[in-house]
């Protein structure tokens, strides 16, 4: 059984909060629920960016998901 | 903001080219910053390394492209450049416009950046190079508000799509590219905008084999026109060109006298497949044969057509990158109908079985191309439905792309091997 759409975004915030490091590539989502389409976990996170709980980081060439208050800490000490 | 001396880029205003260096100065006369910008790269050119920061999370709001952050890593000696963002807006397809809305565009960026522009970047579309953190959400409203246009694509998104002139000038163009262009590009803004794939992806449509915009080189799906009946000769217009009566390729090369016309040198020894000849004063294909390459039609353009039954050749997998080598697109499907009157159903339900099956399978930061190679085009095309053909490669007789599987052999790997060379000696 895929999750709720609310079980999803606390697995994907507590990922971004928990990783190594802030910046994470979508695919490292897709763990957060097997059982979840891609497609799908795309749309949540795109969610979360809309209700602040995400940001986006880009290289430019690729684009990554981000908790907010880590990357903007890091951003500072760039 | 003041200027420097750079004498190592002055030398790049000496050559008889147009030069960076003299544009940027001449800019820097209105827009100072742009005196940094010439600062910073000659300390690079002296140290040998870039001085710009790539990447962060600047954006517009809700939007995960269209937006590049740069910074400078010497902002306390150049501070014109301390944000230097770069942002991409969609062109109109095949990049006409009017001058009204180029002057309009020109001025919203002498408002809020640097007034530098790329015109147009790699993927197509437009560049405007350098703007503060501060500038981009007013920028964007205006832009959207104001002239009713949009960000394009970066970062691991759906890229701007880009299209040829097509039917709009083109006698030759096989379908409507921009229609089509038009339509998936609003069928897909939630991929233009918003990341959802491993890495970059992008579409181009050309009308016909010329490939105007490059796509068998620069897009991971190439949609080029064909056609699948027979190109369409008007022997009468033949004789005219072997007369010398019709300039040959348009009257493209009439600069320089190159003797007259030689249908069999200029047009026949240069079929790829060999597949055309004279039979007395009568030019002669053999269509079954042709690879629908344009070159006799480029050459005789008033005696040869495309045939009438058209539609568009799909290929996957090109990519031009900084890593690994350039590849171009491989053709997967030869023939597909591209019609406006079912939506571009059969298209769309192409791509979006290369996407589900690339954001699943697709490393990070690999282009599809790459994962194709990856698992192997005989993978490839199981996972697409699509069944082997001589096509998909380019010399066949060579190249052993068609791998069985077990479930394909008359009992399997297992079977009785002795009781079957009994029959067929090896
Ligand atoms: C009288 C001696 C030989 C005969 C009659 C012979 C005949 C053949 C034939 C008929 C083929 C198939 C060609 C094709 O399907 O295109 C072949 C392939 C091959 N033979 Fe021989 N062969 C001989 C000696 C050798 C020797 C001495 C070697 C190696 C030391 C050799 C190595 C190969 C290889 C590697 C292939 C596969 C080539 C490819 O598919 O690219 N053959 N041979
Ligand atoms: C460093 C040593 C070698 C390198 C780098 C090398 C490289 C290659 C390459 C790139 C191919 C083409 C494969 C393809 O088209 O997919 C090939 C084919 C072949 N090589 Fe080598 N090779 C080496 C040594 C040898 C040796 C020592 C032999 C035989 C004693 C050999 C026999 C063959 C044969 C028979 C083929 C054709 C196989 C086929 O078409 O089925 N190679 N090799
Ligand atoms: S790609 Fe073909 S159809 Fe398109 S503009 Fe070029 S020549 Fe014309
Ligand atoms: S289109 Fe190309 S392959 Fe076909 S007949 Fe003309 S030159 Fe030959």
């Amino acid at each position: 059984m895929p999750l709720s759409d609310d079980e999803l975004k606390d697995a994907i915030c507590e990922k971004a909060a928990k990783s190594p490091k802030p910046q994470l590539y979508i695919k490292d989502f897709y763990k957060c629920d097997p059982d979840s389409k891609p497609r799908k976990i795309k749309n949540v996170a795109n969610e979360l960016v809309r209700e602040g709980r995400l940001m986006f980081w880009s290289s430019g060439s690729t684009t990554m998901y981000a908790d907010p208050s880590r990357i903007q800490n890091e951003e500072k000490n760039r | 903001m003041a200027k420097h001396e750079t004498p190592l880029l002055d030398q790049l205003e000496g050559g008889p080219w147009p030069s960076f260096v003299s544009d940027l100065k001449h800019q820097a006369e209105t827009k100072p910053e742009v005196y940094d910008i010439l600062g910073q790269l000659e300390l690079s050119y002296k140290d040998r390394i870039t001085h710009w920061k790539h990447g962060g999370i600047v954006g517009v709001f809700g939007y995960g492209g269209g937006i590049v952050g740069r910074y400078s890593d010497v902002p306390e000696q150049f501070p014109g450049v301390e944000h230097f963002h770069t942002i991409r807006v969609a062109q109109p397809a095949s990049k006409y416009y009017s001058t009204e809305n180029l002057r309009k565009l020109m001025d919203l960026w002498e408002k809020h950046g640097s007034a530098v522009t790329n015109m147009h970047g790699s993927t197509g579309d437009i560049i405007l190079l350098g703007c503060r953190t501060e500038a981009l959400e007013p920028f964007f409203w205006d832009l959207t508000h104001e002239m009713g246009q949009d960000l394009g694509g970066s970062g691991s998104n759906l890229r701007t799509p880009e299209c040829c002139l097509g039917t709009s000038r083109c006698e030759w163009s096989c379908y409507d590219t921009q229609e089509t262009c038009y339509h998936l590009t609003l069928h897909y803004q939630d991929e233009i905008h918003r990341p959802a794939f491993p890495y970059k992806f992008k579409f181009k449509f050309s009308g016909c084999a010329n490939d105007c915009v490059a796509a068998i080189a620069r897009s991971d799906i190439s949609v080029i026109g064909t056609w699948r009946d027979e190109i369409r000769i008007d022997q009468a217009a033949v004789k005219e060109y072997i007369a010398g009566n019709y300039p040959s390729n348009g009257g493209s090369h009439s600069g320089r006298d190159w003797g007259p016309f030689d249908i069999q040198k200029e047009v026949i020894d240069l079929c790829p497949t060999e597949c055309m000849w004279m039979e007395g004063d009568e030019l002669k294909i053999d269509d079954k044969e042709c690879t629908r390459c344009m070159h006799c039609i480029n050459v005789l353009p008033r005696a040869l057509r495309p045939g009438a039954d058209q539609g568009a050749s799909i290929l996957v997998g090109a990519k031009a990158p900084i890593l690994d080598g350039a590849q171009m697109s491989t053709l997967i499907v030869p023939f597909m109908k591209i019609e406006k009157e079912n939506e571009f159903e059969e298209l769309i339900e192409f791509i979006e079985t290369v996407w589900d099956w690339w954001m699943e399978v697709g490393k990070n930061r690999e282009r599809v191309g790459e994962t194709m190679q990856r698992i192997g085009l005989n993978n490839f095309i199981k996972i697409m439905g699509l069944e082997p053909i001589p096509q998909m490669i380019r010399i066949p007789r060579e190249n052993p792309y068609v791998f069985w599987a077990e479930e394909e052999v008359e009992g399997g790997f297992d079977r009785d091997i002795d009781e079957f060379r009994a029959r067929h000696a090896a």
